[in-house]
């Protein structure tokens, strides 16, 4: 079974059977992973035909694999419904990017570009910072956010939502900054130009790839957050649309229509960075684990 | 890739940047400016102030906090207050003798380890599948990130109505292939909903193995692969001897990420089960949300949260060692 493509040439009679095999490999491979795109992408389809799907339909106690009598009912609902939350979680998702992007590129910077004793300290907190789960920040954050006054608001939410983004964040730019040539450092700092700059006019523009990465990671983690939205919001005013779907969920009657609706345009922005922002994505997706 | 190499400026640099300051008609020694180094060394502590502030703020302030929490009596009327009366280790001893306290921690071992062996099994077959060449892998592979990207509750409201019992496309399929003859119950049985948890969960760690395992599987140089199977090792030998041995260091930070993000999982549970029914799905982390949100004992909540942070942690070291490397590296310019 040893190279195929040698034996082809070398041996013609045994070509039919060697290009058979082949063959069917591939086939079985490509079936193979259809079938696991189908199992894997299924809940995503299911949320997209149910989105079109009437009340009657949802409730018939019957699965319909196609769209069956697709209506526009359910995005009419959700639009007149969540629109503000829609908002809300497009705030929450940019001032998320904001707030990782402010904390995070200088950090990153002077943690790879400059030698210091605190490095070690501050990297492995910021590995650590990785492994601390939310309920614990977010038990604690509700209290110190009440009495500071932050609880139910923006800044509130985006500083309790950073904490899924910046030490990821710090960690995927330091790993990048390793591979900037020092010579360009050098360089603007030869010709006069101060820290500040250097970091301004050399970092930034060619980090751009990595900042753009970090800037779409903590966007998504902003507007899929539910755990803070659901601790430091307290349902009256501020309410972006993952708490929204939530709320949908009745104990005994879901209106399964408008959730699926709803969840419908909470993948919009995943679906759109998907499509626009494909290498950024893949690449960080990959960056997390430990590379840098 | 010069990174590891300039860890020193040259001397000739470093020289070259003094020159260039005395240059530029500053003394070397004046007593009112500062040197260079000490210039770069105050900006570099100032580019890490907003880090060091937020993790100060937003994580060392919290955990420090729960642990005070942890041994104070929280109440509603005591909430606002910063400080409440101290409790001793009572909060402690209500989880320990706490049945639901407990099996929220036991269940939260059996659903990670479930988690993570399904994920890597699962997980590996793709990758190795996506090494293979066959038309349309490109378009696969990037396509199998996707319920990664699908916000946490979204992906426990749809498993929530893909498993209902009656019209659930899950027991619809079953049925229809014959697997099953009547409905099962996976949301309303509390013998079930616990597999319902781990397979959503299961679902929902696919494109992190995937994508992990398929990088590392890439960076096997072809020629170890063929060399195997010219040595005459069979797919199985191959996999035990070659593949897997050269790959482990990935899998070990695969595992460890998987554990890491396993214990923390929230808003799936929430969204499919609720921790329900009668608390069959509890995990720490939904327990712990309701004992602090719902019943307004925080101190107990927290108590509980920190079993959890404990848990996490014994991971901290392994991780901290994985990325040694990185750890103290620098490729500066400053010294």
């Amino acid at each position: 079974m040893a190279e195929p493509g040698l034996a082809a040439t070398q041996f013609g009679g045994g070509a039919v059977t060697l290009a058979h095999k082949k063959l069917m490999r591939k086939g079985l491979a490509m079936f193979a992973a259809l079938i696991a795109l189908v199992i894997v992408l299924f809940p995503v389809y299911a949320i997209l035909v149910g989105s079109f799907e009437t009340t009657t339909t949802l409730f018939s106690g019957n699965y319909y694999w196609l769209p069956h009598d697709p209506t526009l009912a359910n995005y009419t609902a959700v639009f007149n419904e969540q629109t503000g939350h829609i908002v809300t979680s497009l705030i929450v998702g940019v001032g998320t990017a904001l707030l990782a992007l402010v904390v995070a590129v200088p950090a990153a910077y002077a943690l790879s570009k400059y030698r210091l004793r605190v490095t070690v300290i501050l990297v492995s907190a910021l590995i650590i910072a990785q492994i601390v789960p939310s309920i614990v920040l977010a038990t604690s954050l509700f209290i110190v956010f009440h009495w500071v006054h932050l609880l139910n608001t923006y800044p509130g939410l985006i500083l309790a939502d950073g904490t899924y983004a910046i030490p990821f964040a710090i960690l995927v730019l330091r790993a990048f900054f390793f591979g900037l040539p020092n010579e360009l450092l050098y360089a603007a700092k030869a010709d006069g130009a101060t820290e500040w700059q250097t970091f301004r006019l050399v970092v930034i523009p060619l980090g751009r790839s990595a900042i753009v990465t970090v800037a779409v990671f903590a966007f998504l983690a902003g507007w899929g957050d539910f755990i803070f939205a659901l601790t430091v919001l307290n349902g009256s005013g501020i309410e972006p649309i993952t708490l929204g779907i939530y709320t949908y969920l009745g104990n005994y009657s879901t209106d399964w229509g408008a959730v699926m609706a709803a969840a419908a345009v909470a993948l919009i922005p995943a679906g759109v960075l998907l499509v626009v922002a494909q290498r950024y994505i893949a690449s960080g997706l990959t960056a997390g684990a430990v590379k840098g | 890739m010069n990174t590891e190499v300039e860890t020193d400026p040259t001397p000739a640099r470093s020289q070259a940047a003094t020159a260039s300051h005395g240059a530029g008609g500053r003394p070397t020694e004046p007593p009112r400016r500062m040197s260079a180094r000490r210039k770069e060394r105050l900006a570099a502590w100032l580019f890490l102030t907003p880090a060091i502030a937020y993790l100060l703020f937003a994580f060392a302030l919290p955990i420090v906090y729960n642990v005070l929490l942890s041994f104070e009596n929280v109440t509603p009327a005591t909430l606002s207050h910063f400080f409440s009366p101290w409790a001793g280790f009572s909060n402690y001893s209500f989880i320990l003798n706490d049945p639901t306290s407990r099996e929220a921690i036991v269940r939260t071992l059996l659903f990670t380890v479930g988690s993570l062996a399904g994920q890597f099994v699962i997980g590996f077959a793709l990758a190795l599948l996506f090494t293979t060449t066959f038309p349309g892998r490109t378009f696969a592979r990037s396509l199998i990130i996707v319920p990664w990207l699908v916000p946490l509750i979204v992906s426990g409201v749809i498993f929530k109505f893909l498993f209902q019992f009656q019209g659930g496309a899950i027991n619809q399929l079953l049925m229809d292939v014959g697997l099953a003859s009547k409905p099962i119950d996976w949301l309303d049985d509390p013998q079930i909903s616990f597999w319902t948890i781990l397979i959503a969960n299961i679902w929902l760690g696919i494109p992190f193995f995937t994508m992990l395992l398929y990088s590392a599987l890439q960076d096997i140089p072809e020629e170890i692969k063929e060399a195997a199977a010219i040595d005459g090792a069979g797919v199985w030998q191959r996999l035990r001897l070659v593949i897997i041995p050269m790959i482990l260091p990935v899998i070990e930070v695969t595992f460890l990420l998987g554990f890491v993000f396993t214990v923390k999982v929230f808003d799936l549970v929430i969204g499919l089960t609720g921790g329900g029914p009668a608390n069959a799905t509890q995990l720490i982390t939904t327990w712990s949300y309701n004992l602090s949100f719902q019943v307004f004992s925080f101190g107990e909540g927290a108590a509980l949260n920190n079993v959890l942070l404990v848990l996490a942690m014994i991971c901290a070291p392994i991780y901290l060692w994985l990325s040694r490397d990185s750890l103290r590296r620098s490729s500066g310019v400053a010294r």
